[in-house]
């Protein structure tokens, strides 16, 4: 029967997208729950530690996402974002109050007043100038919280920064802390995935492919580029702020471009576009890190070979790859 | 008729090049209206400066009474001025149906919408659908643009173009590299859509010129030679010595 092709393949194909993005989403409830679990897991206060660390990385790899995965706004001053939420979180948890929530608002509207100065200049830029203008204006914000000793203590950082309280309870550290932070990433997560496939996150991807063929279909470059920069630093804001708790304190060397290329590297090895794959690779980085640095003092050497490699046979990164096998599980076309 | 679109004394220099130099166009509303002229004649610089892409040292230009000169390239395609690219430049990793709706959504002001699903903007998805049966690309709407001939791309442009709804539409070369059938289609299809928008059009073949424009522009180096309806143009000495003969020489 020569049934005419378009009918033929419009329907299945169709109904094979959507029974995909329901797999899709029991897989990512079925992720949160496991997240959720994990101190209920007899897991060890040592590992529930290290995985808070993983997940607040986590956070902050999914803002670099959105600038370097969904923008094409590759930033070598990322740390920035998170480095100027820990002093700003910091600061007001120990001179007025350590309420989670009041902290994280302080934080991320501290990162998105510098994130819309920074955006007022940056923002003109694509590519290369981009990534060392960032860099550079973090190494500004390095610097101050170096040379402004009463303000930021200086080299020793901020110390003594109190545990974050939540609806006027003290929130413990280790579980507890763990679970607010992972009820924090879950929160990020939905709300970024829903800003990439909303209408503004679609236009994100044309400006990504041709800034000036998004401009021509009636696209403002520019003021697109701020609100995204603006997003991003919010979501590294928060989580800057869990970083400060989790330490207790805050250190310049969050701001250092040292850690600005960990984040990029995290992200890109993760596979940028994804959203979850840089939290997969934020994990995976927490955790090398903590196993190799026993072992051996050059870690870092093995930390840059590994991203060579990886950039050189999968430039999509994990979570590039974890997509395809997906699509693969749950073909979208018959053929 | 009413003119929908208005250039005045539009200047543009590089350095000592003056790239384009005092022209002057106006086209009526429905109208198909040619812009020809050898290689480095200017056309293209002048596109980019009704459009946006570059500032003008002097001149202006007018939509429906309007002064647009200095608005930027993306609030002129509020305004209603649309181009196309002689290169063409469709997002690569979209289908052929998203890039089109990607501009039916920034047409209907979603571009900062951030909570909705594009997916379920229903109005573009049909605007973009429509766009796509005019240009004859429904068919192939799933396929991405690197799975379409290049005939089908230039159309992809074309569907892009009117799915933002212009006053007029710009098309910058839409049928270069084309075979002499795809060429007729794109031909057909600017004289089709000249019932919804208006149309500049820069063009090579001069054939297809001559056979859809109801105004042709001469330009070289710069400068407006002639102008007028395609009758005119065809018999005029100065255009013939400047440009029609060239092309029968170089023609392949």
């Amino acid at each position: 029967m020569a049934a005419s092709p378009d009918v033929e393949n419009l329907t299945p194909d169709a109904s094979r997208t959507r029974s995909r993005e329901v797999a899709t989403q029991v897989l990512l409830a079925c992720s949160a729950l496991l997240v959720l679990a994990v101190p209920f897991l007899g897991a060890s206060p040592f590992f529930i530690t290290l995985l808070t660390e993983a997940l607040i990385f986590g956070i902050w790899a999914m803002s670099l996402d959105l600038l370097v995965g969904y923008t094409g706004l590759v930033s070598f001053g990322h740390a920035a974002s998170f480095g100027f939420a820990t002093y700003a979180a910091g600061i007001f948890a120990m001179n007025v109050s350590a309420d989670f929530f009041l902290s994280t608002a302080v934080a991320i509207i501290a990162a998105a007043a510098v994130a819309f100065l920074t955006g007022l200049v940056v923002t003109r830029l694509s590519g290369i100038a981009f990534a060392i203008l960032t860099l550079c204006i973090c190494q500004v914000l390095f610097q101050i919280s170096v040379v402004w000793r009463s303000f930021t203590g200086g080299l020793d950082g901020l110390i003594g920064v109190p545990l974050p309280t939540l609806f006027g309870r003290e929130v413990e550290p280790g579980e507890e802390l763990y679970l607010l932070t992972a009820v924090s990433l879950i929160v990020c997560y939905l709300l970024l995935r829903r800003l990439v496939e909303s209408p503004f996150g679609k236009t994100l991807l044309a400006i990504r492919a041709n800034e000036d063929r998004a401009a021509a279909i009636g696209i403002d470059v520019r003021r697109h580029k701020l609100v995204i920069l603006i997003i991003s630093w919010m979501t590294g804001g928060v989580a800057g702020t869990l970083f400060v708790f989790l330490k207790a304190g805050a250190n310049p060397m969050s701001l250092y471009w040292i850690e600005s290329g960990n984040i990029l590297a995290i992200t890109i090895l993760g596979g940028i576009g994804t959203l979850f794959g840089p939290v997969i690779g934020a994990i995976g980085f927490i955790f090398i890190r903590d196993q190799v640095t026993t072992m051996y003092r050059a870690w870092q050497f093995s930390f840059g070979l590994a991203f060579v490699l990886a950039v050189l046979f999968m430039p999509s990164g994990i979570g590039g790859i974890a997509e395809r096998i997906w699509r693969r599980l749950w073909p979208a076309r018959s053929s | 008729m009413a003119s929908a679109f208005l250039i005045e004394g539009l200047h543009k220099s590089f350095g000592a090049l003056h790239a384009v130099n005092d022209v002057s166009l106006d086209i009526e509303a429905g109208q198909v209206h040619s812009l020809i002229g050898p290689n480095g004649a200017g056309k293209t610089t002048l596109f980019n400066c009704i459009t946006g892409f570059l500032q003008p040292d002097a001149g202006k230009v007018f939509l429906k009474g309007r002064d647009v000169t200095d608005l930027p390239s993306h609030k002129l395609v509020k305004e209603g001025i649309v181009r196309t690219f002689q290169i063409t430049q469709v997002f690569g990793e979209l289908s052929a149906r998203e890039n089109v709706e990607l501009a039916a959504r920034s047409r209907e002001g979603l571009n900062f919408d951030f909570f909705r699903k594009a997916s379920a903007c229903r109005a573009a998805s049909e605007d973009a659908e429509e766009s796509l049966e005019v240009v004859g690309l429904i068919e192939k709407a799933h396929l991405r643009p690197e799975e379409l001939g290049h005939g089908d791309k230039r159309v992809l442009e074309v569907a892009i173009g009117l799915a933002l709804n212009p006053e007029v539409l710009l098309l910058d070369e839409p049928t270069a590299g084309m075979s002499r059938t795809e060429t007729e289609r794109i031909a057909r299809l600017v004289r089709q859509i000249a019932d919804r928008t208006s149309v500049l059009l820069v063009e090579h073949d001069t054939e297809v010129v001559l056979s859809i424009s109801d105004t042709i522009t001469v330009m070289t180096q710069g400068r407006v030679i002639a102008q007028g309806p395609p009758e005119q143009i065809s018999r005029d000495p100065q255009v013939q010595d400047a440009y029609l003969g060239a092309v029968e020489v170089g023609e392949d």
